[in-house]
């Protein structure tokens, strides 16, 4: 640690005001204040489409007493739980097959992993759209094969289309923090389960699967959270039967203009995000580990 | 590790496969940019550079264009400045209030964009800001500040505290123990930040499409053309945005690699 008379900065001067003054203003103007803000509205209510500024409960009541919202929540926790379940099953082995690869092989096929996640996400939705579609190449594939007769409706405009084309998306977001946990474990602990007699499955499941269990629940809730807020792609490929929670969310900022209950019904949906934050930190630790 | 050799032809399979379902679309897009159209429908017999040249003259997406870019400086230039006086906060300071900053600081990265979005909304009507481009760049340096912050500060810990003494010992003054030796330190990590902040805010769609006022920026722009019809140029810009996301990447790489 740097002496507190040579830190950078110390407090208690005129500089250390000013620094402290830089340092929170932005955080709490641009951060805490719009958070404040969005949880007191979700308490405020609307009437003739003039916000009314006065604490109320029914924002919160009409989501709990009308049985539509409760229902469709879930359906879209259900729906996000379901893209982190896949990501995970397919991205498990691939960060695994990636972090035992050597040099140049192994750093080419990661960014080919890496590239897609800051790649055009609407254009990203367009083409899966167009592969999906009736006049797409999956049917032409399906037909060709002769598993159809003629093309299918079924594969797009559906719960089923959200759920894939959100998996495709997020892929990349889960392979990348399992990758980086499964880095980290030392070469030498390979070494030593297999010199102790364990085959190869056996270190997978006492070695690396225990010490890369953050990386896995780290990537698992990102993309949880990520598919839950999401209301652009159930709009593009999800059509009427693909009705989300945020779709609900953001249609109150937009043709129904009821603020105060878009706000209470994101902060419902904060609440489940901090939930699975909290629980994802619980049991992300790795066993027997100090911290 | 030595795998069965099952298990590593079925891993390699699944990593083929998945390598397929991602770059498939993005193949798709390219391709559909050098074919030209007869009777409405691609023409794959051929190759053509003529939606790049029509590209010029698409006005709306030029605009929208120039607006993306204009954004993405403005909230690279401001998470870096306000992302390397936070990260010095933390590294240097003490006390349990950093802590809290520096959650208030991941906030709105962890939270779903909608979430950050909504929250700025309100914000942004009860201040009397009008929404704007200067409302779009504030949403996204709020997003991406956590992300170079986070950058910075892990090659900041990577600082031997006894460069700084020395640079005290030996007389410097803050500022220039700051500009010889704290900032040829973080060029590196800050470049590669910034870069990745840059690619993030030219994709940014949920929060901006909260935000923002008439300006389009590029993901609004292809999002409302999606609805009512691409022309082919469209598939002729979005592969120059995926070779230039891909140089982009390469270099934060090589950046980040030490």
């Amino acid at each position: 640690m740097v002496p507190a008379t040579r830190r950078p900065t110390s407090a208690g001067t005129l500089a250390g005001i000013a620094w402290g003054l830089l340092n929170w203003l932005p955080v709490l103007a641009f951060i805490a204040a719009p958070l404040a803000g969005f949880l007191i509205y979700s308490v405020f209510s609307v009437r003739d489409g003039e916000i009314l500024y006065r604490p109320t409960i029914v924002n919160y009541q009409r989501f709990f007493i009308d049985g539509l919202y409760p229902s469709l929540f879930l359906r879209t926790c259900g729906l996000a739980l379901g893209v982190s379940a896949l990501t995970l099953a397919l991205g498990y082995p691939i960060a695994f097959f990636l972090s035992q690869l050597r040099g140049r092989m192994k750093y080419a096929l990661v960014l080919a992993f890496a590239v897609p996640m800051l790649m055009s996400y609407i254009i990203k939705i367009y083409a899966i759209r167009a592969i999906l579609g009736s006049r797409g190449m999956l049917n032409q594939l399906l037909i060709a094969l002769g598993i159809i007769g003629e093309p299918s409706t079924l594969l797009l405009f559906n719960l089923g289309a959200v759920l894939v084309t959100l998996s495709v998306i997020l892929l990349p977001f889960t392979i990348l923090p399992i990758f980086v946990a499964l880095e980290r474990i030392p070469a030498s602990l390979f070494e030593a389960s297999a010199d102790l007699g364990a085959a190869s499955w056996a270190t997978i499941r006492r070695v690396v699967m225990p010490l890369s269990r953050q990386g896995a629940v780290t990537g698992g809730v990102f993309t949880f959270v990520l598919a839950l807020g999401d209301f652009v792609t159930p709009q593009m490929v999800g059509g009427p039967t693909g009705m989300t929670f945020g779709r609900v969310v953001y249609s109150q900022f937009g043709l129904a203009f009821n603020w105060p209950f878009g706000a209470a019904l994101a902060t419902i949906m904060s609440v489940v995000v901090l939930l699975a934050m909290w629980l994802a930190n619980r049991s992300g630790r790795v066993p027997g580990a100090a911290r | 590790m030595r795998l069965p050799w099952l298990a590593r032809f079925g891993l390699r399979c699944l990593v083929g496969a998945s390598l397929a379902i991602l770059y498939g679309p993005l193949l798709f897009t390219v391709m559909s940019s050098v074919v030209p159209l007869k009777a409405g429908r691609p023409d794959w017999s051929t190759v053509t550079f003529a939606w790049y040249a029509r590209l010029a003259d698409n006005g709306e997406v030029l605009e929208a264009l120039t607006n993306t870019l204009i954004v993405g400086v403005g909230a690279v230039a401001a998470s870096l400045a306000l992302g390397t006086i936070f990260a010095f906060h933390y590294h240097f300071g003490r006390g349990a209030g950093r802590e809290i900053h520096q959650f208030l600081i991941f906030v709105p990265f962890l939270m779903p964009p909608i979430v950050t979005g909504i929250a700025l909304l309100i914000f942004f009507r009860e201040i009397g800001l009008s929404r704007s481009l200067l409302t779009v760049t504030i949403g996204h340096t709020a997003m991406v500040l956590a992300l170079v912050y986070r950058t910075l500060l892990q090659r900041l810990q990577t600082l031997s505290p006894s460069l700084i003494e020395a640079s005290f010992d030996l007389g410097a003054g803050r500022l220039q123990t700051f500009r010889r030796i704290l900032l040829p330190h973080l060029a590196s990590a800050a470049a590669a930040g910034a870069m990745l902040a840059f690619a993030l805010s030219f994709d940014e769609t949920l929060i901006t499409l909260m935000v923002t006022g008439t300006d389009n920026t590029l993901p609004l722009r292809l999002w409302a053309m999606m609805r009512t019809g691409f022309t082919p140029d469209i598939n002729a810009l979005v592969t120059l945005i995926l070779a230039g996301s891909t140089v982009l990447c390469l270099a934060v790489a090589r950046l980040i690699r030490p």
